[in-house]
């Protein structure tokens, strides 16, 4: 008989870690809370550097746990650990046996309420990241009405000990530069800045985005976070920066401000988190067992971390950690 | 001399005594002297002035001997302190009224100054020497009594310091520690003395007196005699000008180290920063430890809970200013810039707002309030205008903190000439920073200064605002600088309970504990400061409020980081409910 | 004897021969003044920045780079309001470092 596998989360990793499990020829069961598989990731329109199509990845993925047993709009209340692996109790009352547990749990975007400096829920023309991709994939919000300028703020809830988050959120910078190319496809008479901080392109093809958002798309960067932000007579938003390499505070007059709002651990799960006995760490991410050579294991023998909740992640990363993670859980399975 | 009226063993007390005298004596007139003219003058006059006679004379019995504030905060020290402090107080005066009654000096021929000297010390050790009448020596044996029952209490105390409520208590150093244990055996001494007459116990009496009073004046037990100076000085209505000298020395004098402050300051909450209390400033100052007591100074939040639980009301958060302005400045601010400012009339309006608005640097960066008082006075149908919408000149209080006062002047100058250019009538500020400056520094007679709770409450009061009763639970944190600082405590009350349901937080009011953003502290981490705020959103927490609310923009983001719940200005909140 | 053109000083910031000494007594009261990621926050923010060149960000960086006289000059203008201290992502405690160079 084939042996089960809890996975927490089917979002990127909680799916290609199910994939793999069948192929390796375990069991593997996915618990998504939410009423759909693919996470954050199906809420995408287009992916960086490439501009490719979220829903194709997506779509794939999906394609390849079809066979998956799945229960959606699902979570684990209770789990517990016994000679014979886990015992999960899901919130339908039913009851999994496993050997082991997969946290494929993911990520939180921060509440950009929290910098209110930056006026989100306050002045109307405010929104973040996520709501921008969602215009990208419906072309509809009612707060984008053929803009004339338009900024982008990096950093809002990463590298900021105000709001208790000192990592940076890796992939922000990239999304940043990916959406305002975008919104210059949209509307090509618009001007877009992004204040940004450190342009952090760590991956393959993200140094040529940079390029062609400068080249192609006559993207201006700005290095200066944005400090305040209010609204003029005609509810327009006037921000306030430092243009730090031309050494001088700046104002602004924009039609829209997008926040680039970072990942956080989510902490829906910290119930059960707490119940497997995995710690966070400094981030409040989980903590794996090792940076380099054991990041997907936890302190706790039969628990296994994947994906964005031990760190931000960019997708690469994420299924890249889901591939490795069904190894492991392979391994541990066949050496006990 | 007769045995009947000598012995050596009153020898100890009355050097003991003598050096006591002569110090208290020398200290006074320092203290005195070392007052500004106009001060001293300030302070004659307030002698002879009727009413602030009788407080005078109100206050050393209720202070002084009877420990009323004590008795308010906590019966047990009270009590305590009273049984100590009276009962002595009633001993040596019993016992100097006995002296005209004590049987055996009538029948010895003492004059000039032998019976001066014999007076001194008679009545401390009459028994030895003579009997009293039988109602004389029921009072001397029940004020014994209730001193020792007072002693009893104090090593409770010392041993536990839960017991009567303390869970923080000073520490101290060997001549404090000398004399407490001094203090705490030589009524004992003297009961057993007394009762026996065994020599033994006469000697131990009088050399506990004579450590007793030797060492007082280093000590922190140096308050009894100081705190008298102290109630006169205080009801002459002086200020303290610089950290060691006039005044301020006799608050220093006046602290009796006992440690309520410890509790009560917002960071005690760990024993690492429970040191920045003030009753450690006062004896750093006491010891002359000038850098430790600039540390101090220069760390304290300014919050004023310390002023305001403790039982001499000593001014520490005023004497920690003066420190700070006792530190020099190698660089001067130059503000000249600012004199080209003025009072921007927006175009097309004519008359002159009756409500200007002040949002302060703080606001700027809680863009929410600042919104919220633009729909409650639209709302209202005011009249009104924002002063600094462009940004505006700081009101000075973060200079007036960092003891700048003449840089801050020619801000305060530059503000109140605006708002005097704008002819309004009243002036709202939603940032009580502000407030304290406009109230305390500005001189803008003829125009009334509100902070947003006041004008918030005025407005719903004379039916200008019409608010609904929600169902929240609100819990509100009194910003140090609105509360403390000038006791506006009902009017926020009072709106929230207009638009919700008011929950009690653990400490309240005068016993607000700051949310740990104060622009008081120069030297406080920023790790520290969430540790202080962690403890005050525990503390409002307590009644389990659905939302907290403030009137700080500076407390509305220091909370923020922190609570579970969320956090909102009270004009927020009434705008919610109109 | 005129050549027609004069020697001007170098308009580099001689590394090798800088002076910090307000800096490194500066870095032992308040390690976090190596922190600092130039985000501009402050100066964007500063009250007196708002009429004058007043800019910690560049006031930092002028110590570091041995201007302690442009730094001290620039010092005059602030005014102590605390904002900067407030939106600094690092938590840097500005308004004591401001204090510390004056004193």
């Amino acid at each position: 008989m084939k042996e089960n596998i809890l996975i927490i989360g089917g979002g990127a990793a909680g799916m290609e870690a199910a994939t793999q499990l069948q192929k390796l020829g375990l069991n593997p069961i996915i618990v998504e809370k939410s009423e759909a598989l693919g996470g954050h990731i199906a809420q995408w329109d287009r992916l960086f550097p490439a501009f490719h199509p979220a829903k194709d990845v997506v779509d794939q993925m999906l394609e390849q746990v079809k066979d998956v047993k799945t229960y959606l709009n699902t979570e684990v209340t209770d789990i517990q650990k016994d000679n014979n692996g886990f015992h999960a109790v899901l919130s339908n009352n039913e009851t999994i046996d496993a050997k082991a547990v997969i946290l494929a749990t993911g990520f939180d975007i921060f509440k950009a309420e929290r910098k209110q400096e930056y006026g989100y829920g306050i002045y109307n023309n405010v929104m973040t990241s996520v709501e921008l991709e969602k215009f990208f994939r419906t072309g509809k919000d009612a707060r984008i009405n053929n803009p004339k300028k338009i900024g982008f703020v990096h950093c809002v809830g990463a590298r900021d000990v105000k709001v208790c988050n000192t990592y940076c959120s890796k992939v922000c910078c990239t999304t940043a530069l990916k959406q305002a190319c975008e919104i210059k496809e949209v509307f090509p008479e618009a001007e877009v800045y992004t204040f940004y901080m450190d342009l952090r392109m760590f991956g393959p093809g993200y140094e040529d985005l940079y390029l062609k958002t400068q080249k192609d798309f006559d993207v201006k960067c700005v290095r200066g976070r944005v400090c305040e932000v209010s609204e003029d007579m005609d509810g327009r938003l006037v921000i306030k920066a430092e243009d730090t390499l031309f050494g001088k505070p700046l104002k602004m007059t924009l039609d829209v401000l997008v926040l680039m709002c970072s990942m956080e651990k989510n902490k829906s799960i910290d119930a059960i988190q707490q119940k497997l006995g995995v710690a966070n760490n400094s981030d409040g991410f989980m903590q794996n067992k090792d940076m380099y050579l054991g990041m997907n294991d936890t302190k706790q023998d039969g628990v296994f971390v994947a994906g964005a909740c031990t760190a931000p992640k960019s997708l690469p990363d994420t299924v890249g950690e889901a591939r490795s993670v069904a190894v492991e859980v392979f391994n541990y399975i066949n050496n006990k | 001399m007769n045995q009947y009226i000598f012995h050596p063993f009153v020898l100890p007390f009355v050097l003991g005594m003598a050096f006591v005298l002569t110090y208290c004596v020398v200290g006074l007139f320092r203290v005195i002297c070392l007052l500004p003219k106009d001060d001293r003058k300030q302070f004659w006059r307030s002698l002879v002035t009727p009413k602030t006679a009788w407080a005078n004379i109100r206050d050393l019995f209720g202070d002084c001997l009877f420990h009323v504030k004590i008795w308010k905060r906590n019966p047990i020290l009270g009590y305590m302190h009273s049984a100590i402090a009276f009962g002595w107080f009633m001993i040596i005066v019993i016992g100097h009224v006995m002296l005209f009654t004590l049987k055996p000096l009538e029948g010895v021929e003492v004059e000039g100054f032998a019976r001066t000297f014999t007076n001194f010390y008679y009545p401390i050790f009459y028994k030895h020497f003579a009997t009293e009448t039988p109602v004389f020596a029921f009072l001397m044996d029940f004020f014994l009594l209730m001193i020792i029952s007072g002693i009893l209490i104090a090593v409770v105390k010392k041993i536990y310091s839960k017991i009567v409520g303390v869970k923080r208590v000073t520490k101290f150093g060997f001549a404090d520690n000398m004399v407490r244990f001094a203090l705490w055996t030589i009524f004992p001494f003297r009961l057993i003395a007394e009762k026996s007459n065994i020599m033994a116990f006469w000697w131990l009496y009088s050399i506990d007196l004579m450590i007793f009073m030797c060492l007082l004046p280093f000590t922190r037990y140096m308050h009894i005699p100081t705190e008298a100076l102290f109630i006169l000085l205080r009801h002459a209505g002086l200020k303290p000008r610089e950290p060691r000298k006039g005044y301020a020395l006799a608050q220093i004098y006046s602290c009796p180290s006992c440690g309520l402050c410890i509790d009560a300051c917002p960071m005690s909450v760990n024993d690492k920063m429970s040191g920045n209390t003030s009753a450690y400033f006062m004896k750093k100052l006491r010891n002359a430890d000038d850098k430790e007591a600039k540390r101090i100074a220069e760390t304290c939040m300014q919050c004023g809970k310390c002023v305001a639980v403790c039982p001499l009301s000593i001014e520490s958060c005023d004497i920690k200013m003066t420190q700070r302005e006792a530190t020099p400045y190698i660089i001067n601010s130059d503000h000249s810039y600012l004199e080209d400012r003025h009072f921007d009339r927006p175009q097309g309006a004519e008359k002159s707002p009756s409500v200007l608005y002040f949002a302060g640097c703080m606001t700027q960066l809680t863009p929410k309030i600042m919104r919220a008082m633009k729909q409650i006075m639209e709302a209202a149908g005011e009249n009104y205008e924002f002063m600094d919408k462009d940004g505006g000149i700081c009101c000075g209080r973060p200079m007036l903190l960092s003891g700048k006062t003449a840089e801050a002047q020619a801000m305060i100058a530059k503000n109140t000439e605006i708002i005097k250019q704008s002819r309004a009538k009243k002036l709202v500020l939603s940032c009580p920073i502000c407030y304290k400056v406009f109230k305390e520094e500005n001189h803008l007679e003829g125009i009334e200064i509100q902070h947003h709770t006041q004008y918030i409450d005025e407005l719903i009061k004379n039916g200008k605002l019409k608010v609904n009763k929600g169902e929240v639970n609100y819990v509100y944190h009194d910003p140090c600088e609105l509360g403390r600082a000038f006791g506006v405590y009902d009017e926020p009350r009072e709106v929230i309970e207009n638009v919700g349901n008011l929950k009690k937080a653990k400490s309240e009011k005068e016993l607000s504990i700051c949310c740990g953003g104060s622009l008081g502290s120069f030297n406080l981490t920023q790790q520290e400061r969430d540790e202080i705020t962690e403890n005050s959103v525990n503390d409002l927490m307590f009644n389990n409020p659905e939302q907290i609310v403030t009137a700080c923009p500076l407390c509305l983001k220091t909370f923020a980081r922190k609570s579970p719940v969320a956090v909102k200005d009270i004009a927020e909140v009434v705008v919610e409910n109109i | 004897m005129d050549f027609g053109f004069c020697l001007s000083p170098s308009s580099h910031v001689k590394m090798d021969s800088i002076d910090l000494t307000t800096f490194n007594r500066l870095k032992e009261t308040n390690p976090d003044v190596n922190t600092c990621i130039a985000c501009g926050s402050c100066t964007a923010t500063c009250t007196a920045g708002n009429f004058t060149e007043m800019s910690f960000r560049r006031l930092l960086l002028m110590l570091q780079r041995g201007k302690e006289d442009e730094a001290k000059k620039m010092i005059q203008r602030c005014m102590l309001c605390g904002k900067c201290t407030l939106v600094c992502p690092r938590g840097i405690n500005i308004r004591k470092i401001l204090l510390d160079i004056t004193r």
